[in-house]
């Protein structure tokens, strides 16, 4: 296993818990992830302001709030984090509108395949990773040419 | 005109009146067939999503237990289990209870959705029976769960009933057929009511919705055979008629009241079969 996907948290968002569970069984089976299940969209999203989360992964058709939704709430909470949508309907135009709308990073279909739902998990805690890191950087980026004009400042007062 | 040439006329215009009447019958009774199908069809995709989900957790799950199998064999191949081993062994056993948990669950599922089935679609149509009308209703409704689940709140408001001598799957298809005009009157969320009463030797059974509601001139004619809402679906008002001719059929009433903008109550009374009548 690549070493930034160890303790890569995923949160899990299905009404049909049992679907949820057989996930978090697979992804606990293989991989040395925190998988949290959540079957009420809205406790999901409180999580969300107790621990930051690489990918969150949510079934579409839920009642009180759909997938959609339940996403695109998320990301205002964690801009970071992957978010995935898992359906058990080949509903396409509504799948393009929330990847368009909602920047979704990636859609799967149910019945899913657990390499391939594996594959597509590991890869979308590997992007959150990489782009928390490059905003960390950035950040270090912006604090170091903050000290460098602070530097310039000074010599330029200096030499007057 | 000779008095022997009108009364062949008379015959021959009578025969073709027979003719038109027989025509007419079987038109109908092609509709009616015709509608089946179109609930028969909604039914089968409702019991197809309702399988998705626990199917979809037993094939997942399936896989994972040949991957712990896999695993399991690994560590027992030099039997020397180590330290990382042990953690290894952990892991297995924690996805293996999960495993069994959801399995639980998924197969409870589809053993409810199978008697459900069972229950309602009784296969022998002549097939004569005592049955709990309230039990009917609850075996419909189970059938109905994914389309009312999102956006319906089912209120059952039960009478303790006595058995009722009939035809179940015809009495099924009539609560089927209610339940479901009921939940496609209803725009966005709402409400449906189901109301049992014991009256006497029969059962009165109300269901009641918080829809769109009908016209009162629609009203009239909603039992009525090619009767469809405007814009409504083609079994609608079929499954209408195949509710009327059922409820006649057991020598019950049925009538209905409606609020355009509030809602639709349809009102059954079913009185038991008497011993020595025929077959429907």
């Amino acid at each position: 296993m690549n070493v930034p996907n160890q303790n890569a948290t995923v949160l899990l968002v299905d009404d049909e818990l049992m679907v949820a569970r057989s996930l978090q069984s697979l992804l606990q089976l293989e991989t040395d992830w925190n998988v949290l299940t959540f079957s009420e969209p809205e406790r999901a999203i409180e999580e969300l302001d107790r621990r930051e989360v690489d990918v969150i992964l949510s079934d579409f058709l839920m009642p009180i709030m759909d997938g959609i939704t339940m996403l695109e709430r998320a990301k205002e909470k964690q801009p970071f984090a992957s978010r995935i949508l898992l359906t058990g309907y080949a509903d396409k135009a509504n799948a393009i509108r929330a990847i368009n709308e909602a920047g979704l990073y990636y859609y799967l279909e149910k019945p899913w395949d657990n390499a391939h739902l594996k594959l597509v998990v590991r890869n979308a805690v590997e992007r959150a990773r990489l782009i928390r890191d490059l905003d960390g950087r950035i950040a270090e980026l912006e604090q170091a040419r903050g000290e460098l004009r602070d530097i310039r400042g000074k010599l330029i007062r200096a030499f007057l | 005109m000779s008095e022997e040439t009108l009364r062949a006329e008379i015959a021959q215009l009578q025969l073709e009146l027979e003719r038109a009447r027989e025509e007419l019958a079987a038109r109908e009774a092609e509709l009616v067939a015709s509608a089946k199908l179109v609930s028969l069809g909604s039914l089968l995709a409702g019991i197809a999503h309702e399988l998705n989900s626990p199917l979809g957790a037993l094939h997942s799950n399936h896989d994972v237990l040949k991957r712990a199998l896999g695993k399991l064999q690994v560590i027992l191949e030099d039997e020397v289990v180590d330290e990382t081993e042990l953690d290894e062994l952990r892991r297995v056993v924690r996805a293996l209870v999960g495993v069994l948990e959801v399995n639980d669950l998924a197969v409870h599922r589809m053993v409810g959705l199978v008697r459900s089935l069972r229950s309602f679609g009784r296969p022998d149509r002549s097939e004569r029976a005592f049955i709990d009308i309230n039990e009917a209703i609850d075996s419909t409704l189970a059938l109905l769960e994914h389309q009312l689940r999102d956006r319906v709140e089912v209120v059952r408001d039960y009478d303790a009933l006595p058995p009722i001598d009939c035809y179940a799957n015809q009495i099924n298809q009539v609560f089927m057929n209610l339940l479901v005009n009921a939940a496609q009157a209803i725009e966005g969320p709402g409400r449906i009511t189901v109301r049992t009463r014991r009256e006497a030797d029969s059962v009165l059974v109300e269901v009641e919705d918080t829809g769109v509601g009908i016209e009162p001139d629609t009203l009239q004619r909603i039992f009525e055979p090619g009767f469809t809402r405007k814009g409504g679906r083609i079994g609608m008002g079929l499954g209408l008629l195949i509710v009327r001719q059922i409820v006649d059929r057991h020598h019950g009433e049925i009538a209905v009241r409606s609020t355009p903008g509030t809602g639709t109550v349809f009102t059954v009374r079913l009185a038991p079969l008497t011993r020595s009548e025929q077959p429907l």
